[in-house]
């Protein structure tokens, strides 16, 4: 049991005060109940005054004897009270009142005068003047011995109802302080739990802050890798393209020194192409790698105003006619309208990478084809190469950064040119896809926006947009 | 006799007290004097019934005339008798309506003067009876007779409460209606 420890040491202590509070409750109504149901009054209670009627009837049956012997009651009322106060005592001799006099000590005398009285029945000698008069003086004498136990009786009687009483309040007076005392160690123990609760509760929240804080830290690590991994791979590959025109540039240079004066216009014409292709390239690269960099650090901002695009891609076209006049760079365009909602500066850049790799991964022979067009809410630019078309374990990679196609042959590239490309083109609520064939050639479509549209867009100027390298996530290429 | 007169009363019609009511208590007052026997102890009057009665005139009854009324058992305990007991007599609100009386409460008046005033909505709410005896034996002055009324204390935990154990009148001698 590995988990019970822990367990215990979280829940243990909550869990007893709970209990705690429902065990008190529970003896509390237990408490409640039980005096609810000693609540009621026991008829045995009523002892005096069963005891003070039969003292009475006694006392009636006697009036009735000295009554009749005076002349002035009949036999009749004689043997009416006779009854009447049988009656009594047979109350008194049964049951609950029997039990009630037994533990006084008086059943047995009560009986015995019962019995005695019950022998002098004068209901048997109606009639019989003489027999009716000692019969009645034999009760008299009885009566006389009844009334003194009868008194004791009473006496006694109202001695223990006190106390009865008196116990009977003491032991509701203890459950009451036990009832008190138990809700009292609820209400505690609700406090207790109440106070667990809010503690826990600003445990919780600090707990949270922290989980927060540690979050931003990682975040900000996270982006410190990123940069660092960044700036190695930079080196690694980067600098060897920065290198390729250099050398280009120098072993122009260096076959121009060694001819020396034999130099002839023709030759220089021919290395100042060749240098200055090397210089514009390497140009681009140094363009590439800020932008890029810029992008990282979220310095890199969009402004985007109205332009006429069809403007934008033939200058563009034109540009690259004038650095590669040997090739064929075609311009179409089949949109009804042109205008788009772009920053021209990443614009230029975007075409100048799609048209640029369009040249380099096809023949010189094969033309260069750029078409615009309307899509929906936006406007595209198609470049399309008859080149070999990228090869299918590249195509999920095309938009990686440092990602370079390892069947296309080509060495040249950094690596940077189509992910910064995707990444400026979103930036400005574009996108840009690709279709490829192999052997036939690849079509790259950058789309963008044809108005401004605030849920997709950058809309104020000079927006600062966070960096790329952060969301580790990239799009798969359309 | 008794069984037959027992049979033709209507005892929803006597319930309802509709007009016909006195009309047949005096026809049945009629009939139970018919009906007494030759025992001297039956003739013998033991509950006088005054008050708001038909015609307003006391009615005096003797232990034969509640005998013929239907008899109602109860099996209870009391409270002032252990183990379980068994009384037969007639139920109070069949007695009262029997004889036309009209009213909403009862004062019960007993050989000992004992004195108690009943609500007749507790003959109503329950099968209160005017027991003539206990165990099969006939109550007298004695102990507690000649008639003691009886509620069905155990068949109802409502009755088991001081406040109706004193309405258990013995030797019940006169009943009057207001």
């Amino acid at each position: 049991m590995k988990g019970a420890g822990p367990f215990l040491r979280s829940y243990g202590g909550p869990a007893l005060l709970i209990g705690l509070c429902v065990g008190l409750l529970i003896f509390a109504l237990w408490r409640l109940a039980v005096i609810e149901r000693d609540m009621r009054i026991e008829a045995t209670e009523n002892m005096l005054w069963v005891i003070s009627q039969t003292q009475m009837e006694a006392l009636r049956l006697d009036k009735a004897i000295s009554d009749h012997a005076r002349g002035t009651a009949d036999e009749d009322r004689v043997v009416l009270r006779y009854a009447l106060l049988l009656s009594r005592l047979d109350l008194l001799l049964q049951g609950p009142q029997q039990r009630y006099l037994a533990r006084i000590e008086a059943s047995e005398t009560i009986a015995a005068h019962d019995t005695a009285i019950r022998n002098a029945d004068p209901e048997t000698v109606t009639g019989d003047a003489a027999a009716f008069a000692v019969t009645n003086a034999r009760l008299e004498e009885n009566l006389a011995g009844l009334h003194a136990t009868l008194n004791r009786a009473a006496n006694d009687t109202m001695v223990r109802e006190w106390e009865a009483i008196a116990e009977r309040l003491d032991a509701y007076r203890a459950a009451v302080w036990q009832v008190i005392g138990s809700v009292i160690g609820v209400l505690a123990g609700w406090l207790m739990i109440g106070w667990r609760l809010i503690a826990n509760e600003r445990q919780l929240r600090r707990a949270e802050e922290e989980r927060s804080r540690a979050l931003t830290l990682e975040q900000a690590l996270r982006r410190e890798r990123a940069v660092s991994a960044y700036y190695r791979d930079f080196a690694a590959i980067v600098s060897h393209q920065f290198r390729t025109p250099l050398a280009i540039i120098d072993s122009a240079v260096q076959r121009l020194v060694r001819r020396g004066d034999a130099v002839t216009a023709a030759d220089v014409a021919r290395r100042e192409g060749a240098i200055r292709d090397a210089i514009h390239r390497l140009t681009r690269l140094v363009d590439t790698a800020l932008l890029a960099g810029r992008l990282d650090s979220g310095q890199v901002s969009v402004k985007p105003r109205h332009c006429d695009l069809a403007v934008i891609v033939r200058e563009s076209c034109a540009q690259f006619r004038a650095l590669n006049p040997e090739r064929d760079i075609r311009f179409a365009s089949a949109a009804a309208t042109t205008t788009a909602w772009c920053d021209r500066d990443l614009v230029d850049h975007i075409l100048a990478n799609l048209i640029a790799n369009a040249l380099k991964y096809s023949p010189e022979s094969a033309p260069v084809e750029l078409r615009l067009f309307n899509t929906g809410a936006k406007i595209a630019v198609a470049v399309t190469d008859y080149g070999p078309g990228i090869a299918p374990a590249d195509r999920p990679h095309v938009f990686d950064r440092f990602y370079r196609g390892e069947t296309g042959g080509h060495s040249e590239g950094s690596g940077l040119g189509l992910s910064l490309a995707r990444d400026l083109a979103q930036l400005q609520g574009g996108d840009l896809g690709f279709e490829t064939w192999t052997g036939r050639g690849s079509v790259f479509t950058l789309g963008l926006p044809r108005m401004f549209d605030p849920d997709t867009l950058p809309g104020e100027e000079g927006t600062q947009v966070e960096s790329r390298l952060v969301n580790d996530e990239k799009e798969p290429a359309r | 006799m008794t069984v037959s007169f027992a049979g033709f009363l209507d005892r929803d019609g006597m319930r309802r007290r509709s007009g016909l009511g006195p009309l047949v208590a005096i026809m049945a007052a009629l009939l139970l004097l018919v009906a007494g026997g030759t025992d001297a102890r039956a003739e013998t009057p033991i509950l006088q019934i005054t008050g708001a009665v038909a015609n307003q005139t006391p009615i005096t009854l003797t232990r034969a005339d509640l005998e013929a009324l239907p008899q109602q058992v109860i099996e209870t305990h009391t409270v002032v008798t252990d183990g379980l007991r068994r009384f037969e007599g007639p139920l109070m609100r069949d007695l009262l309506a029997h004889f036309g009386a009209e009213g909403d409460e009862v004062v019960a008046r007993a050989l000992n003067d004992y004195e108690i005033t009943i609500p007749v909505a507790d003959f109503e709410d329950y099968d209160v009876v005017a027991a003539l005896t206990m165990d099969g034996e006939r109550l007298s002055p004695r102990d507690r007779g000649p008639i003691w009324i009886v509620y069905p204390r155990d068949d109802h935990a409502a009755l088991q409460d001081i406040r109706y154990d004193y309405r258990w009148v013995w030797q019940l001698a006169s009943l009057e209606i207001r």
